[in-house]
């Protein structure tokens, strides 16, 4: 009986020790106070920049400014690359999240979830002037007639090359015959391959595009049609196939999107196609290799030069956004001040805007840590070799599922290592993209 | 059948203390011979390994006049029945009976008949198809009685195997398990911290503490002629009075102390004035509590009495109480061991 | 009990009727275990419920309305061989690693039973694998595996096994790759697994391990008709937990391989994450990840089942 007792009590006590514990937790939030803020705020998310640099400024120095300028308080998150889908996706379901989020590439499934941008390319465009076609192509939706995303920039994917290497050879990779006749020889004299990636990841999906559309293939054509399979896209697989089988090897089917910097980076590779960060890495940890590695515009193929951006920057505005007004003014008044974005993400983030960064040639010939001072020159002219992914139409959700899911990178990749026909992988590939546009059609979002 | 010994072993499980010390034991042919001791004492320890199941730090243990130390259990031709049985318990009775037959190749016609006689030997040949966890405590324990007879070993190692079974029952076990001994004549080592098994039992009683041995007798033996205090206070329940006397210390056992009347006086008996503090009734017996006073002092004792003879005293009485002078054991002091006689 | 704190609690009032709830069996029961229902509500059933209504539907991750479909995305999802050959890869990365867990575990736990110096050491090893977060772990895998700078490569270079013109890509070739997967997920359940099994093992009471001896089994009959029968229920739970775990997980091929190369390494898992979320097309995403529900079902009961038969007490 006595024991009993005791027990009773024991456990009471523990129930209203446990049920404070609980109401502790539960009105923590309201209970601590806050600190003062302003009477807005603005949340964005994006990517951790491959320029350490520009996150600096970015987050420390300009949202600051501008919050201060606009009584708002802006905070940044940034996330890694590959986990920019899932967050999205969370934010959707939850109906809830940033009022500005930043894609790495067009995300045209969002459609119905975001506002309208147009209202704010027509503001742009009235104060700074027209935005690049690139722009356009990659935040339109021809079909439905609306901006589902804005561009302030992008980045140019130029040929990362070793001149010592090349200059060894005698050669310069200026077309893809080239590329594959010089990375052969580097190859076989000095054992370094070439590094174009051929695995489920995005610097492959652009370099699978630039060959297949500087050969005259494309997954679309300019009115969003599949024509994915064509004589062209044989041609293409051939190449690769080619390609890989004479200049490079098999590391590249298991690559992730940095692992071609680090390939060249380590003297390891003798091309890669990829962003200007790395050249700047090099620059930046002052690596000796740094002046090996030079630049060069995007390879020409049989048909035209032609290459894409390496990454898109698209900025969307949730229709559940808290702080739509506040959004559309930070972007605009980012493009306002696009030069400083464009010095400090260090030339990587190219404008949309081009009015905004008008000495871009100066700044571009005469760089302060490249040797050459004109390494960057190349890029003066990117707008006329680089376009969009869905080239020649616009990016839509087809050709974002189809990007996303990798099916020309698998298409490629069996294709090359033969674990399957070229003419197999084209069909697989094509069925693929049957169904992805079956789909979307019948969404009516194509 | 065969001989067992073991010569000075020893088991040492820390540096400091010995469970097992240095024990020189000789179990002739057909022997039943039991361990007995307080708990702790090393009696496991002891028949472990002899059963090679523990190694010793020192010392040999032969088995018919071989070394088998160093030979794993397997190789010794012993059984051993565990006080928690270890029957296994996804085999039914009549697997587990066959295990040992099985493990030693045994051929296979010949397994169910063996089986079955060493099931019929304990009385449990209805159970053969049943799982260890559908039998009382007692089926199963013949079940692991069966388990060890089965392959008709050389020897019997028992490690308290009753002790899991209630009062009545164990009782009952107690004289089959001796009686089945009997039959098959198989020398048997008992261990049990249990005197009245260990007497009831033994042809002779090794009675063990702190790793030594104290005393080996007939249970008689040791219960009559104690070899030293230990023993004395050991057994018996109660156990032997012993009191200080100056150079010696005098014992004896409880029923030998009666009052005056229930006893001719002669020359033989030696003469008490015993004060009595308390009487316990234990239906059969009582068991009176007093001091015994005069001589060297006075000294707590007790004293055994049957309930047919009369008690003719008193609670805080004085009273004459004598013992037969063979019943009186003297020890030393010292050394605690038996010596002669000293006058009183 | 009830009648107890009745009489034992004097005040009226609210604060008596807190205490008789206190003091109740059925109350309190659930009060403690309603966080572990809220939690799995939350965290299993709430998803689960979802990917069900989710793969009936034509919803997409950028849409919040979505109409009744039927089985269509099944059947879509069917149609791919992309789906098929990540079927097969499902099973065996699936089959083979817990192949390997059980055997490797197993070992292990026996060499953990043994009594030697520096055993705490050992086994706080062991278990950093499990403590450790997955992700940081991979990680570190993925330099072992690097192309460029592998760590197994260079090792075994050194140490005169490969040649100067051998160096595996490890996540390069498909039967590297798989290999590759396997190994770190084996790395990853290991140590549950070998721990659930020193359970097991140690379970075992020690006169049954005597009594084994004295009855004469030899090495082989010990561990098959003594051991392994003992062990095996508890094997078969920490089985099925691999099985489902396994075939349910993600983490390791997202980090590793990302399926690749050329969808070699897709697993319906992972399959269902690049269609679902990656892709755009949730409800596929969901026919995809729901497909071997019904045979981790049918598997799930089987083993119990079997567990139960087997149990021994
Ligand atoms: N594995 C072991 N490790 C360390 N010490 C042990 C071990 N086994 C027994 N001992 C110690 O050795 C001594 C003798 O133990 P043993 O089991 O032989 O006693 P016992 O006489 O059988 O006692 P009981 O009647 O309680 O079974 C004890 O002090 C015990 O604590
Ligand atoms: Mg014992």
């Amino acid at each position: 009986m006595s024991e009993q007792k005791t027990r009773g009590v024991t456990r009471r006590t523990f129930v209203k020790a446990a049920t404070a514990a609980g109401l502790a937790a539960g009105l923590g939030p309201f209970v601590i106070p806050r600190r003062a803020q302003a009477a807005k705020t603005l949340k964005i998310l994006q990517w951790n920049h491959f320029v350490p640099g520009y996150d600096k400024w970015f987050n420390n120095t300009y949202i600051k400014e501008w919050g201060e300028k606009n009584d708002t308080q802006v905070i940044v998150d940034n996330v890694g690359l590959v986990t920019l889908n899932s967050r999205a996706a969370a934010e959707v379901s939850a109906q809830k999240g940033h009022d500005l989020f930043m894609f790495l590439w067009p995300p045209p499934v969002y459609e119905d979830q975001v506002i309208d941008h147009a209202e704010i390319y027509q503001e742009c465009q009235r104060r700074y002037g027209k935005p690049i076609d690139l722009a356009v192509r990659s935040t339109y939706n021809p079909k439905t007639r609306k901006y589902y995303g804005f561009s302030d920039s992008y980045v140019p994917d130029p040929v990362n090359y070793r001149k010592d290497l090349w200059d060894d050879v005698g050669m310069a990779p200026d077309t893809w015959d080239d590329i594959r006749e010089g990375g052969r020889k580097i190859k076989q004299k000095h054992k370094i391959p070439v590094g174009i990636g051929l695995s489920a990841e995005i610097d492959t999906g652009m370099a699978m595009r630039a060959i297949m559309y500087s050969h005259g293939s494309s997954v679309q054509d300019a009115e969003g049609n599949l024509v994915l399979n064509s004589p062209q896209t044989r041609e293409c697989l051939k190449f690769v196939k080619a390609l890989f089988e004479e200049t490079m090897t098999p590391e590249v089917l298991a690559w992730d999107a940095s692992s071609n910097n680090r390939m060249i980076l380590a003297g390891k590779g003798s091309l890669v196609l990829n962003a200007i960060s790395v050249t700047r890495e090099a620059e930046n940890k002052k690596m000796p290799i740094a002046d090996q590695i030079w630049l060069a515009k995007a390879a020409k193929g049989p048909v035209r030069r032609i290459g894409l951006e390496h990454v898109m920057d698209v900025y969307t505005i949730w229709k559940f956004a808290a702080n739509i007004e506040g959004a559309k003014k930070f972007l605009v008044d980012y493009i306002g001040n696009f030069r400083q974005g464009f010095l400090n993400s260090e030339f990587y983030n190219f404008p949309c805007f081009p009015s905004r960064v008008p000495d871009i040639k100066q700044l571009l010939a005469k760089d302060s840590k490249a040797k050459p001072a004109n390494k960057y020159a190349v890029l003066t002219d990117v707008l006329d070799w680089a376009t969009n992914v869905g080239y020649p139409g616009y990016a839509n959700a087809a050709i974002d599922e189809v990007f996303s899911t990798w099916v020309l990178n698998t298409m490629f990749a069996k294709a090359a290592t033969g674990a399957t026909s070229p003419e197999e992988a084209l069909s697989e590939a094509e069925a693929a993209c049957k169904r992805i546009w079956a789909k979307w059609k019948e969404k009516k979002m194509i | 059948m065969a001989t067992v010994e073991t010569r000075k072993i020893s088991k040492f499980y820390t540096h400091e203390q010995a469970a097992v010390d240095g024990i020189d034991l000789f179990i002739p042919e057909g022997e039943f011979i039991v361990f007995l001791g307080p708990s702790g004492c090393g009696k496991t320890t002891l028949l472990r390994m002899i059963a090679g199941l523990e190694h010793p730090t020192a010392g040999d243990v032969l088995i018919d006049d071989r070394v088998v130390t160093a030979l794993a259990p397997r190789d010794r031709n012993i059984a051993m029945v565990f006080q928690s049985y270890a029957l296994y318990p996804h085999m039914s009775v009549f697997d587990n009976i066959a295990f040992p037959l099985r493990a030693r190749q045994f051929a296979k016609a010949e397994i169910p008949g063996k089986v079955r006689w060493a099931a019929e030997m304990f009385g449990i040949a209805r159970f053969l198809e049943r799982k260890p966890r559908e039998l009382s405590g007692g089926e199963r324990q013949r079940v692991a009685l069966a388990r060890a007879l089965v392959r008709e070993p050389q020897v019997f190692l028992l490690d308290e195997p009753l002790s899991n079974l209630d009062a009545k029952l164990r009782t009952s076990a107690r004289d089959e398990l001796q009686q089945f001994q009997r039959r098959i004549g198989t020398t048997t080592i008992y261990v049990t911290h249990d005197q009245v098994e260990a007497m009831g039992l033994g042809d002779r009683v090794v009675v063990l503490s702190q790793g030594k041995v104290r005393q080996v007798g007939k249970p008689l033996e040791v219960y009559d002629e104690p070899a030293d205090t230990f023993v004395a206070g050991f057994l018996g329940s109660p156990p032997m009075n012993l009191i200080d006397r100056g150079s010696a210390i005098l014992g004896f056992r409880p029923e030998h102390f009666l009052p005056i009347e229930a006893r001719e006086t002669g020359n033989d008996a030696v003469r008490f004035t015993f004060r009595v503090t308390r009487v316990e009734y234990l239906g059969a017996d009582r068991l009176v509590y007093g001091m015994l006073e005069g001589g060297a002092g006075e000294a707590k004792v007790l004293s055994r009495l049957p309930s047919t003879v009369p008690l003719p005293v008193q609670l805080g009485e004085r009273h004459e109480f004598v013992i037969g002078r063979r019943d009186l054991k003297f020890f030393d002091r010292q050394t605690g061991l038996r010596t002669a006689p000293i006058p009183l | 009990m009830t009648a107890l704190a009745s009489h034992a609690a004097a005040p009226t009032g609210a604060r008596s009727r807190l205490r008789r709830l206190a003091d109740s069996e059925r109350f309190l029961a659930w009060a403690l275990l309603a966080p572990a229902v809220v939690f799995i509500v939350a965290l299993v059933g709430f998803p689960f419920v979802l990917a069900l209504l989710y793969s009936v539907t034509n919803v997409t991750v950028g849409t919040q309305s979505a109409s009744f479909v039927g089985l269509a995305k099944f059947r879509q999802a069917m149609e791919s061989p992309a789906f098929w050959g990540a079927v097969r890869n499902t099973f065996l990365f699936t089959l083979v690693s817990q192949a390997l867990v059980i055997v490797l575990a197993g070992t292990l736990a026996r060499l953990l039973m043994m009594e030697f110096r520096g055993k705490w050491f050992v086994r706080l090893l062991i278990l950093l694998p499990w403590v450790a977060p997955i992700s940081l772990g991979s990680i570190g895998w993925l330099w072992i595996f690097d192309s460029i700078y592998s760590v197994i490569n260079w090792t075994l270079r050194h140490i005169g096994i490969f040649g100067p013109e051998t160096w595996p890509i490890w996540l390069g070739q498909p039967t590297l790759a798989m290999a590759s997967i396997i190994t770190v997920h084996v790395w990853r359940m290991l140590p549950l697994a070998a721990i659930i099994m020193l359970a097991g093992f140690s379970g075992i009471p020690k006169d049954i391990h005597d009594a084994a001896a004295i009855d004469g089994a030899g090495f082989w009959r010990r561990e098959l008709q003594i051991i392994l029968p003992l062990v095996l229920p508890i094997v078969l739970v920490a089985v099925l937990f691999g099985i489902v775990f396994t075939a349910t997980d993600m983490i390791v091929i997202f980090i590793i391989t990302r399926g690749g190369p050329f969808d070699s390494t897709q697993v319906l898992a992972s399959l269902a994450y690049y269609t679902g979320i990656d892709g755009g097309d949730l409800a596929e995403g969901a026919a995809i990840s729901l497909f071997l529900f019904p045979l981790l079902v049918a598997i799930a009961y089987l083993m119990l089942r079997l567990a139960r038969r087997t149990e021994v007490t």
